[in-house]
């Protein structure tokens, strides 16, 4: 009965939902507009308390059995509790509890400005060491794909940097003849011959465009290139991946909203 | 006959009112989306019945899903727990939603192979939800005295907070298979190059385009698009719900015509050999 009660909910609500969003009936609109999220919203608050009764749960059960890395548990505590007894019983400053909170003398704003906020700039920050040896792995030759992915990776990064204005169009083909030379080094037998080619290739190919007058080719300016990689193939790709995803999205609503998907009551 | 009144008149007839009688009855600015989604509901009931009527549905196989049951295995036979990271976006989001069906299976899975799950979770109401699904794919496989309390747990709120917790997880427990599946935003590169670090199988699948490239990068399976949204429905292997996949193929495939048909009609309509830019039909508001 608990389940079917549920399953009941999930299409009704489901379906009013997307009547209401085509629908022209103002209590309706105002339903899915307003009041369910502010439900939603109620019902999250009320979460919120689960959230915090479970973690008290967890991390006091592991200190109190002593289980792997219990220590840690005791610093969560820690600054569990210094915020609530700075959010809620200690205030620090002239103004009253609850505008506190974002009163610059106060010393719950003390601790969110020079603690939380720093720790969380410092995560986000290890982002930038987590790209490198992210690229790292994904530029490396491995393949044909991995192999495009370099060459327009290497155009993007020297085209998004003021540096990348600069670059005059000899350089361009220069670069241009590292990536080839980069892709076929493995057809070469011996090294000799290929650094020889690639020593060919740097000297004659510059001549060449010289020689056809094609120097003013968008090709060779590096800004322009990495402007048309983002516009069109990276646009495209995203908007097969974006289409993808918004059938995606209307069949599994559909499943949910017809009771077909359980998977999420456990059936 | 009557196949054809339910898939072929019923929709159309939808369709004829909903433009027939637009304003005050119908809201203005909806009309693309009402017919995509008329006909996407109706194919994908078409397909549904298909199946249920016992024609044989072919999927290709997708590697990532086809892994979920080797990662469970693997985290079994080395003996340490399975990782899952439901994202960090509250219940309102489809991308969680589908998460937590994958969940389900997942949690089958390691019900089935007695392997520890651990799912560490952002979002409290996420976390009551997760709780009730772990249990039931617990109890529906027989074994509720594998089901622990602690099992799914809740971090924080805090974005970065929580890619910190999770984290420390991953580099303390050393779980033998990671899944992320969920809504991510800049977090997920942090979590996958961690599971990556410490040598995990991780699959991953999001709905955030802006991430599958971080995900594609850092790990070794991932869902894209709306393989993500079809894997829960791949996993349950019902034949019912292979039909709702198969129709959102046949939907996908009306799509890359119609774009073939809108490029080589609107090139048309640009040298001036047609009058009519079909282009026009998609603006939002084609009845104003």
């Amino acid at each position: 009965m608990k389940r079917q009660l549920a399953y009941f909910l999930v299409i009704f609500i489901g379906f009013i939902t997307l009547f209401g969003h085509f629908i022209n009936y103002s209590p309706l609109n105002n339903f899915i507009d307003n009041d369910a999220t502010q439900w939603f919203d109620i019902i999250s608050g009320f979460a919120a308390f689960l959230g915090v009764i479970n973690l008290l749960q967890l991390h006091l059960n592991k200190i109190s059995n002593k289980k792997n890395d219990w220590r840690y548990s005791i610093i969560t505590l820690f600054g569990f509790l210094v915020m609530i007894i700075f959010g809620f019983i200690y205030n620090g400053s002239d103004v009253a509890m609850g505008p506190h909170l974002k009163n610059e003398g106060s010393a719950f704003y003390w601790m969110f400005q020079n603690i939380y906020l720093p720790l969380g700039a410092t995560m986000f920050a290890l982002l930038a060491f987590f790209v490198a040896s992210a690229s790292y792995r994904a530029f490396k030759i491995r393949n044909f794909e991995a192999s495009l992915l370099l060459v327009s990776g290497v155009f993007l990064m020297i085209g998004r940097v003021p540096v990348g204005q600069l670059i005059p169009w000899w350089m361009s083909a220069e670069i241009y003849v590292f990536l080839i030379f980069a892709l076929i080094a493995g057809k070469f037998n011996e090294r000799k011959q290929m650094l020889v080619s690639l020593f060919i290739s740097m000297i004659f190919v510059p001549l060449i465009i010289l020689y056809f007058n094609l120097t003013d080719l968008a090709l060779f300016k590096i800004t322009d290139l990495q402007e048309w990689i983002m516009d069109v193939p990276a646009t495209a790709g995203s908007r097969a991946i974006m289409i993808g995803i918004a059938l995606g999205t209307i069949a599994q609503s559909y499943r949910i909203i017809t009771g077909r998907e359980k998977s999420i009551l456990g059936d | 006959m009557r196949k054809s009144i339910k898939y072929i008149f019923l929709p159309l007839t939808i369709i004829l009112f909903y433009f027939l009688f637009p304003y005050p009855l119908f809201l203005l600015g909806n009309e693309t989306t009402f017919i995509f989604v008329i006909i996407l509901c109706f194919v994908v009931e078409y397909f549904i019945e298909k199946a249920k009527n016992g024609d044989e549905i072919y999927m290709r196989p997708i590697a990532a899903i086809k892994a979920m049951e080797e990662a469970v295995g693997r985290s079994t036979e080395m003996g340490k727990p399975v990782l899952y990271v439901p994202g960090i976006s509250s219940l309102d989001q489809i991308d969680t939603i589908s998460g937590l069906t994958i969940l389900g299976h997942v949690a089958g899975m390691t019900a089935e192979y007695e392997a520890s799950l651990h799912v560490p979770v952002c979002v409290p109401i996420v976390m009551e939800t997760a709780k009730e699904t772990c249990k039931e794919a617990y109890l529906k496989k027989g074994r509720p005295d594998l089901y622990r309390k602690d099992m799914v747990h809740y971090v924080t709120d805090d974005q970065f907070a929580y890619a910190a917790g999770v984290n420390g997880i991953m580099l303390r427990d050393k779980p033998a298979a990671v899944f992320f599946q969920g809504k991510f935003y800049a977090e997920s590169l942090i979590l996958a190059e961690t599971g990556n670090s410490i040598g995990a199988i991780q699959i991953a699948g999001t709905g955030s385009s802006s991430q599958i490239p971080f995900f594609v990068t850092a790990c070794d399976y991932t869902l894209i698009g709306e393989e993500f949204y079809a894997a829960s429905a791949y996993l349950s292997g019902s034949p019912e719900m292979l039909g709702s996949i198969k129709g959102q193929d046949y939907v996908k495939l009306g799509c890359m015509i119609l774009i073939i048909v809108v490029f080589i009609s609107s090139l048309f309509h640009s040298y001036g050999y047609i009058d009519f830019d079909i282009s026009n039909m998609f603006r939002i508001n084609i009845l104003k």
